[in-house]
């Protein structure tokens, strides 16, 4: 009730000063804010105390700095992604929704449905505002090649080796395995055991992590789910039991039974401490932490791109991240202009080259990959080169821009499941694969249910 | 002044004379913030239980059409709901019993007269101010497979490295164990308290009676700690029985759903990944629910005759 009184007063405001000044970038009329008063502006993000964090309150200051008096962006950290999404379900349940919501890739279909969000393509209409992203970016999160959010922090997986490792076991560091075979090969060579026959560095290891999955389907240019990816028409069903899917789980399931791999199950932190720590040589990361591993890492880290299971080098690796999502329901239009000038304001070159070399995250636009500052630090870190050089030779087609999923969380959930009996429980690589797509169909059936009946 | 059995005393009081209008009141008026805490935080939220266990959810989890026991056949058909309860037992009898004989082996060791045996008391009492989480993400990098200490610890005495959490058969028994960890510091601090609390005369009167050592600790010592046993009993399974931090940060169920209790399992229902199934989810909160009521009258019905109550 408070609410809605709040919101009709405001609204007899915004009606009362409809003459009030237009400001620099000229909205309508009827969308600015009462006279004399501050715009307040809530933003959800994801990322706990950190480099991340401190980053975004960095830009965030920036921005409040620059419209004192008129928009005021109040961050607030609301959890890990999947945490974030439930939390958004339950702020629109109870109608405290922030302004602006971070929300992860897999969460894209499900807050397209929920029809709580102005389309971020309105706003990049009436503006006749050029985003300039990097295509494969704004591929995975277009649909009809429309933007309903503004992609923001975006990354790659990679293969990061263990320089020093490579050197010392006779293998070329430049030459980064580019397939599973030669990851093998080159982790026969790597693990070492001590006198007592323990192993002291292990080849290869990776968290289970459902994402490298997606990666590995992407990477060999094959639907991780029906209708095209999701991208056709609404997905159906999850393709996670694809023969290319079951060759990568077989091939990891060896790995590690030979003794050629370790395993530090779901927690990525886990594999980083161990990559960090040099008990493992190689191991699959996103672009975003590339950071942390050179900082934190004794030895010389290098890159190379995602490893694929076929020999063909058809398809790639999804763009992954998050994007920012400006809410409708409860925010006024003003409030919601306020959002996107916020939005805009992050996309800037500057602001973006900034994020980029704090956090490791992609410069999603072409002209922050031109800025001075974003120069001069790829050739400090020529790792952050081949990060973008694999984004740049990116193939888009339906398979690298990834599945669309209302319930893409739990089926990435359900791929865990199947990894762990997988790996863990020396499950066969079918049948738990198969396991996993079974599992979560009745979730998507609701789901899809529930979005068609709405 | 004898303790009364508390199932005991509430069969008598019936048998009472009517107390006075005044004292009615009186008591209703002690009553009274408690019972608005209770209806706030049990009753409420348990009535809202059973309407959303009785309801369908839509995408944002708002309850939107009646399904009367769907939610219930649904849960009871699945095998999961089974091997839940299975996993919740395991779990729960490898913490409490556990945690029961060190606590009480480590407030024996604790009343030997020595110097400086302050420090020790307070040391041992010290997990008792962990928070769940702490301890948790504590344990987890202890119990890391590539740089973790018991790997390493192991590696000294030359055996093979453990994964303690990566592996199913030894995740749920390693959540366990940091879970004894977390539940220690509270058992010491009270069975401490209740071993100060033997009178020393009686311990005078069975030497004069010429009980020496064991015959001492099995004739004297337990009975008289039963009360004590019998409380920590009661309540450390219901802690154990609704774990969920520890297994939250460790494993979140894993690996392949081996340590997915009851609790968790409803937590994977109603929030986690973006699920919003909370009609499902109440339907499993009412079985806990169910559950725990059931053990506990058990506990107060089988065992509660062996305790010794001055």
């Amino acid at each position: 009730m408070k609410r809605i009184a709040v919101l009709i007063a405001s609204l007899v405001m915004v009606s009362a000063c409809g003459g009030g000044s237009p400001s620099s970038s000229g909205p309508a009329a009827d969308e600015t804010a009462p006279a004399g008063k501050v715009v307040e502006v809530s933003f959800w993000h994801s990322f706990a105390a950190g480099a991340n964090q401190d980053a975004t309150n960095v830009l965030v200051q920036r921005f409040n700095d620059a419209h004192t008096g008129k928009i005021h962006v109040t961050p607030a950290f609301a959890g890990d992604y999947d945490t974030t999404f439930s939390k958004i379900k339950a702020a629109v349940q109870a109608n405290q929704t922030p302004s602006i919501v971070q929300i992860y890739d897999v969460g894209t279909r499900f807050m397209i449905d929920s029809k709580q969000i102005t389309p971020m393509q309105k706003f990049i209409d009436e503006d006749k505002y050029t985003t300039d992203l990097e295509p494969v970016i704004a591929n995975y999160f277009s649909i009809n090649g429309k933007l309903d959010s503004m992609p923001w922090n975006n990354s790659l997986p990679l293969l990061y080796i263990n320089r020093d490792a490579f050197t010392a076991a006779g293998l070329d560091p430049n030459k980064p395995p580019a397939t599973l075979d030669e990851i093998r090969a080159d982790a026969q060579k790597l693990t070492k055991k001590d006198a007592s026959g323990q192993t002291v560095q292990y080849g290869f290891g990776a968290a289970i992590y459902g994402w490298f999955l997606e990666q590995f389907a992407a990477r060999a240019d094959v639907l991780m789910c029906n209708n095209g990816n999701g991208r056709d028409k609404d997905a159906t069903k999850i393709l996670s039991d694809s023969p290319q899917l079951v060759k990568v789980m077989d091939w990891w399931k060896q790995m590690l039974a030979d003794g050629l791999a370790l395993n530090t199950g779901r927690p990525t932190g886990n594999m980083q401490t161990a990559f960090k720590a040099g008990r493992v040589a190689m191991t699959l990361e996103s672009t975003g932490v590339l950071g942390g591993f050179i900082s934190g890492s004794k030895f010389q880290v290098g890159a190379g791109p995602y490893p694929r299971s076929e020999a063909s080098t058809a398809g790639g690796p999804i763009v992954g991240g998050a994007a920012l999502w400006i809410m409708n329901n409860g925010h006024p239009a003003y409030e919601q202009r306020a959002a996107w000038e916020f939005v805009k304001f992050l996309e800037q070159p500057d602001s973006m080259a900034y994020w980029h070399i704090k956090t490791g995250y992609f410069p999603d636009t072409k002209k922050s990959q031109e800025d001075p500052t974003d120069v001069a630090f790829r050739q400090t870190r020529p790792q952050f080169d081949v990060a973008l050089q694999q984004l740049h030779a990116e193939t888009t087609d339906k398979a690298t821009q990834g599945c669309v999923l209302g319930v893409m969380p739990q089926a990435r959930q359900a791929n865990e499941v199947a990894m762990e009996q997988i790996l863990a429980s020396g499950a066969s690589s079918k049948t738990a694969l198969s396991g996993a797509v079974t599992s979560i169909q009745p979730a998507i059936d609701q789901y899809n249910q529930a979005v068609g009946a709405t | 002044m004898r303790r009364q059995p508390l199932v005991g005393a509430l069969s008598r009081a019936t048998g009472r004379e009517r107390y006075s209008a005044r004292e009615t009141a009186t008591a209703a008026a002690f009553m009274a913030p408690s019972l608005l805490l209770f209806t706030v935080w049990i009753f409420y939220p348990l009535g809202r239980s059973v309407y959303l266990s009785l309801h369908g959810n839509d995408l944002f989890g708002r309850p939107a059409r009646f399904v009367g026991g769907a939610q219930f056949q649904e849960l009871f058909a699945s095998p999961s709901l089974r091997e839940a309860i299975v996993r919740t037992a395991a779990f729960t009898v490898l913490t409490v019993v556990p945690g029961l004989v060190l606590g009480t082996l480590i407030a024996l060791a604790l009343q030997a007269p020595i110097r400086g045996i302050g420090v020790f008391r307070t040391l041992l009492a010290t997990p008792f101010a962990f928070s769940v989480a702490t301890a948790s993400v504590i344990f987890q990098i202890f119990f890391n497979p590539g740089v973790g200490v018991f790997n390493a610890i192991l590696g000294l005495i030359h055996l093979h490295p453990v994964g303690w959490l990566t592996n199913p058969a030894t995740a749920l028994p390693s959540v366990a164990l940091a879970s004894v960890w977390l539940q220690l510091g509270y058992n010491v601090l009270v069975l401490s308290a209740g071993l100060q609390g033997i009178p020393a005369e009686i311990y005078e009167a069975a030497r004069l009676d010429g009980a020496r050592g064991l015959t001492m600790a099995r004739r004297i010592t337990l009975p008289m700690l039963t009360p004590t046993l019998f409380f920590l009993l009661v309540v450390s399974t219901v802690v154990a029985i609704q774990s969920f931090g520890q297994i939250h940060i460790l494993t979140r169920g894993g690996p392949a759903g081996a340590t997915t209790t009851l609790v968790y399992s409803l937590y994977l229902n109603a929030f986690a990944f973006g699920s919003t199934n909370y009609g499902l989810a109440s339907a499993q909160a009412l079985v806990l629910f169910a559950i725990v009521v059931v053990v506990t009258a058990l506990q107060f019905g089988f065992l509660e005759r062996r305790v010794f109550y001055r």
